[in-house]
């Protein structure tokens, strides 16, 4: 499994985003559902090694990012895209990734190949020398994106991945993060119960800081039989129907 | 397709420049070399002693301010979350910049111009400033880091008054206040500096997302 937690908590003040959260995953893609405040960023921050969690066991990689060397490691391994990235908009698209790849230690013979490839897959091949403050705010997501996973990281960790992104990219997207997911462990948080039924082969349902639903697609959608939960399709239903249960 | 340009230097410094360039650090550069050449001129003027004395901190104040905002980081915590440089540029930029200031400063007190202080004086109180500069960054966020020097400099101002109007303000944590080979006074600097270096390289400016 490259990601085991344990009665992960974390706390921000009295507040506890995450309450005793308990997953694993091994490679594939997890999409993270979940309501506003649910504690999926927080989650993902933890995931991330940006943030520690206020009590808890976390093993990424079959390493402790509690121990600074592991943590290390963990990091040259991962690919990490937040919900708001920051950009430097004197920087061209190549140089932002390529930034990214060094500072995540990639060997520096492979650095320049890597960002070129990088820079091609997520489709901004025609922009590689362009500034960042020219660019859409759809192509800085693709941007964001890129330094993610420039590193063909082994854990690669997204927030609202497809936020931003036009119909058609986001069908690229998911199609690039099945692939992604067939070497990778890929956690996916999203609003978007799409992103999940074409792309997760396991969803975590998230609310009020804990994991209310782990299952894939399929089961997720079984749990509106028998119900009136409201939703357009499906997942959806099965969404709704998974909360109206935890809240009551 | 426009073709990505082959990198010219080795991947090292590559990584070295373009923090640089996202910290801004050029532009802190061009604004200590001017902080210098503004006190050159300033000191060609006749001031009296509390402008002598006042005059420099300022602008050494105006030196802390733009090293500690040089800290904060454009990226967030992608950055953060990316391999084992990060604390050593960090460091490196504090201090390369520290390093500017000072010689900066010092170097407009050279060649006849009468610097309150000296070059002691001036390296003491940008250091501690400068320090205080960081905490502020690692505590509030870059873009606050102006607001500890600020409010120091203004105790420190005070301090100085108290000089000729006592009670006088003598601890020597108020460094600016105490005579430039005051021991006490350059230990208490130097410990806010290697306190705020340390923050810094370890944790970075605050980011606005963080908790």
């Amino acid at each position: 499994m490259n990601v085991e937690i344990t009665d992960l908590t974390r706390r921000f003040g009295r507040v506890r985003a995450v309450a005793g959260v308990s997953l694993q995953a091994g490679p594939g893609v997890l999409g993270l559902l979940g309501p506003n405040g649910a504690g999926k960023t927080t989650l993902l921050r933890t995931l991330a090694t940006v943030i520690s969690p206020s009590s808890g066991r976390i093993r990424l990689l079959g390493r402790d990012p509690g121990a600074h060397r592991q943590r290390r490691e963990i990091r040259r391994r991962l690919g990490y895209v937040p919900q708001n990235l920051g950009y430097y908009p004197g920087f061209t698209v190549v140089e932002f990734v390529e930034y990214f790849a060094l500072l995540k230690e990639m060997p520096p013979a492979t650095v320049s190949r890597a960002v070129a490839s990088t820079v091609e897959r997520v489709g901004l091949g025609d922009k590689a020398t362009a500034k960042l403050r020219t660019l859409s705010g759809g192509m800085l997501r693709r941007v964001a994106i890129a330094q993610g996973i420039v590193n063909e990281p082994e854990l690669l960790l997204l927030d609202e991945p497809t936020a931003g992104l036009d119909p058609e990219l986001r069908v690229e997207f998911r199609a690039l993060l099945r692939e992604l997911g067939q070497r990778a462990t890929v956690v996916v948080s999203t609003h978007l119960v799409e992103d999940v039924g074409s792309a997760c082969a396991r969803v975590a349902l998230m609310d009020r800081g804990r994991v209310v639903f782990h299952g894939t697609p399929a089961e997720l959608s079984a749990r509106a039989e028998g119900t009136n939960a409201a939703g357009d399709a499906p997942l959806e239903r099965g969404y709704s129907a998974v909360l109206a249960e935890s809240r009551s | 397709m426009t073709p990505a340009r082959a990198p010219s230097r080795p991947p090292a410094l590559r990584l070295i420049r373009m923090h640089l360039i996202s910290r801004h650090v050029p532009a802190a550069v061009a604004v200590m070399l001017a902080c210098g050449i503004a006190l050159r001129i300033a000191l060609h003027w006749r001031w009296n002693t509390y402008g002598a004395l006042q005059l420099p901190l300022m602008i050494e104040t105006a030196c802390a301010v733009t090293v500690a905002m040089a800290a904060a980081s454009p990226f967030g915590e992608p950055e953060r979350a990316a391999g084992r440089w990060l604390p050593w540029l960090r460091l490196g930029v504090a201090v390369a910049l520290t390093a500017i200031a000072a010689g900066a400063l010092a170097a407009a007190g050279t060649g006849g111009a009468h610097l309150a202080g000296g070059a002691p004086a001036v390296l003491r109180n940008l250091a501690g400033l400068t320090g205080i500069g960081l905490l502020c960054a690692a505590t509030l966020r870059g873009a606050l880091a102006w607001t500890g020097p600020v409010a120091y400099m203004m105790i420190a101002v005070y301090a100085l008054y108290t000089r000729w109007h006592g009670p006088a303000q003598s601890t020597p944590w108020i460094w600016p206040a105490r005579p430039p080979h005051d021991l006490r006074a350059a230990l208490c600097a130097a410990l806010v500096f290697a306190a705020g270096a340390v923050v810094v390289t370890v944790r970075g400016a605050r980011d606005p997302n963080d908790d």
